[in-house]
């Protein structure tokens, strides 16, 4: 071989040595997910937050890569928020799961982490399209806000269709309902308002508002309001809808210390409270999103993020970032004799 | 026009312009010390942190001041010796810094350390005073928590009131076992009769509980030797008016929200507490003297207080059961 042509494998060689670059880099042995919570004391989010530390272990026995989860709650503060996702970056978290505080402005968390390049879950607080659609290393993790209003809708048609009289308990023709309300900014409150009530009135469910009040998704606020309607309109409230079990949790609060029996109260999330009340009797049924799937989710789309992975088919996308988590009727069996 | 020594001056200006530059902005000149992140990591022996809560602010506080990044972890099962000493060596090899230590079995740690298998720093937060040759050691004796409250049910219950004793002897903490001895020796010793209830698996607590209704006791005493247990009881008490009129009184230890709670609702008569701010604070100062071999390494010893519904607002406990982050 002359020495140009030496020369010129030589090169070769090199080039193809570069190339295979990618193949020998490392395989990576640990994780580190920061998750900011919008709030901790939420029963839901606190469920959610238990069932994705579950499956990080589960993860972690399975395939042997350490998982370490920095959860921090932002105490309804978009700005506490905001430092959180400065601090997740500076500590090196592969991947970021929020739950942000402010859906409208998850614009300054998106910069932060595409200026650094660590992909983000959002979950339960769907972010606003035009954020979502800035970067393809963003995701969502959530339910679909108006199929959990029509299934509450819905377990409330079918009662009344099969016993009327459970419904409609003075049996005057008309089911005089109350409605709580979540967040005014949260985008399923609304949906959940609207849905809810329209497949009551398409089920042919004669229904009539007395009032209404938004109780920000929290069982004490949500207690006091009630207590001021069961005041304000005694004997008249047949049906509450709640926009959630912890509010839901509050109007039960406020029937029991005002000794009232036999109002329905409708909730959704299928809480762990929730679903106590559900046993004991005094719900009458909640929307619940499977848990187990809605972590697993979050924290499949999380992992694979983070270990440059294609995101696994047993979560498909819609427009290839929303994950819909599915969602069931939970009702207690009503006893008509 | 400017004249040659105006050039000059003008020059001169910029040159210490561009060396004030430097000088702020860059590291070429005055170079900033690098601040060193140390990685710590806890290890519980819970599989949840629960009961950790209070715990974990005081360690994120110390954590922002002392440029520490710290990762709390659990276990898989709850109180796996075998598998808390995979995790110690596991986080060793992965590169920790320092390690903290509430152990499951405090014997199996200290010869881990006697034996050099633990070559960084570790503290250990013990239930109890002992012996070690940890680079700190955090003590809450809480054998002195158990006598604590049993002397409190001494002081309003009567001695003809039985205790049932909820406790899981399978699932016991080392924390909880001494808890219970505490308590128990005080009563014993007073004159009450103690009897210990443990739930089977397929059998519930609410189940057990209901069962010891139908017993002809009259009034009886609920003592709780873990957090959990206590807010289990609490539960099925809240849950079900008539049991809980059985009840003469519901005691236990713990300082989590729901224990809070439900010590504000009187469900919970007493509760024994610790400062689990300062625990977790102290923590983590202990593992970053050792790393910086600065300040003795005395171990310390926090106390324990007895409080009923009435002490949760007074600032001294309000402040160590609701501490501001």
């Amino acid at each position: 071989m002359s020495g140009r042509k030496r020369l010129l494998f030589l090169g070769v060689c090199m080039l193809l040595t570069a190339c295979q670059g990618p193949q020998n880099e490392e395989q990576k042995t640990s994780v580190r997910i920061g998750i900011s919570l919008y709030r901790g004391d939420d029963t839901f989010i606190n469920n959610i937050r238990s069932v994705l530390e579950e499956k990080a272990k589960e993860y972690e026995r399975e395939n042997g890569i350490r998982v370490t989860l920095d959860i921090q709650d932002a105490k309804g503060s978009q700005n506490t928020q905001n430092n959180q996702v400065e601090r997740f970056i500076a500590l090196g978290c592969d991947v970021l799961c929020i739950n942000p505080v402010d859906r409208m402005d998850a614009s300054v968390i998106i910069d932060k982490a595409m200026t650094a390049g660590v992909p983000v879950v959002f979950f339960n607080r769907q972010p606003v399209e035009e954020d979502m659609n800035r970067w393809d290393q963003l995701y969502y993790v959530g339910v679909d806000a108006k199929e959990t209003a029509v299934l509450q809708g819905q377990m409330v048609v079918e009662l009344y269709q099969e016993h009327p009289s459970a419904v409609d308990l003075n049996g005057d023709g008309v089911v005089s309902y109350v409605l709580l309300e979540g967040e005014s900014s949260h985008q399923d409150s609304l949906i959940r308002t609207e849905w809810s009530i329209q497949t009551l009135k398409d089920g042919g469910v004669p229904i009539e508002k007395i009032t209404g009040g938004i109780a920000n998704w929290e069982r004490s606020q949500a207690s006091a309001l009630m207590e001021q309607w069961l005041a304000a309109y005694p004997d008249t409230i047949e049906l509450v809808v709640s926009n959630n079990d912890d509010m839901a949790l509050g109007a039960i609060d406020a029937l029991d210390r005002a000794g009232v029996t036999g109002v329905n109260v409708v909730g959704i999330d299928g809480t762990t409270p929730g679903m106590e009340a559900l046993e004991n009797g005094k719900l009458l049924g909640t929307v619940s999103a499977n848990k187990e799937i809605y972590a697993s989710a979050v924290m499949g789309l999380a992992v694979s993020c983070a270990m440059r992975e294609p995101i696994p088919e047993e979560y498909p996308l819609t427009d290839g970032t929303y994950y819909w988590t599915p969602q069931e009727i939970l009702i207690r069996q009503i006893n008509t004799k | 026009m400017i004249g040659k020594s105006g050039k000059l001056l003008v020059l001169l200006y910029v040159g210490f312009l561009i060396v004030l530059f430097l000088m702020c902005s860059t590291d070429l000149i005055i170079k900033e010390p690098e601040k060193e992140i140390y990685q710590i990591s806890v290890i519980v022996e819970d599989v949840r942190d629960d009961n950790y809560s209070n715990f974990r602010k005081g360690m994120d506080q110390a954590a922002v001041e002392f440029n520490a990044d710290v990762r709390l972890i659990t276990l898989y099962e709850k109180l796996d010796a075998d598998q808390q000493m995979e995790f110690i060596s596991r986080e060793q090899q992965d590169g920790a810094d320092a390690l903290i230590v509430v152990p499951v079995d405090e014997k199996e740690v200290e010869d881990a350390l006697e034996d050099k298998q633990v070559t960084i720093p570790m503290v250990i937060l013990n239930a109890g005073p002992a012996e070690s040759t940890a680079a700190g050691m955090i003590t809450v004796d809480y054998r002195e928590m158990g006598r604590q409250v049993a002397e409190q049910i001494h002081q309003q219950i009567t001695v003809d009131s039985p205790v049932i004793v909820l406790s899981e002897p399978d699932g016991q903490s080392i924390m909880s076992r001494r808890f219970l001895e505490g308590a128990i020796s005080v009563l014993e010793q007073e004159g009450y009769s103690c009897q210990i209830v443990a739930a089977e698996e397929s059998h519930g607590w609410k189940a057990a509980m209901e069962e010891l209704r139908t017993l002809p006791w009259g009034q009886a005493t609920i003592l709780a030797e873990s957090p959990e247990l206590l807010t289990e009881a609490a539960g099925i008490l809240a849950d079900d008016p008539v049991f809980a009129e059985w009840v003469q009184g519901l005691y236990g230890r713990g300082s989590t929200i729901p224990i809070l709670s439900e010590l504000d609702r009187e469900l919970i008569s007493g509760i024994c507490i610790t400062d689990e701010f300062s625990r977790g604070y102290f923590s983590i100062y202990m593992a970053m003297q050792a790393l910086e071999d600065s300040g003795n390494r005395l171990p310390m010893v926090l106390n324990s207080y007895y409080i009923e519904k009435q002490d949760l607002r007074k600032p001294e406990y309000e402040k160590m059961l609701f501490p501001v982050e």
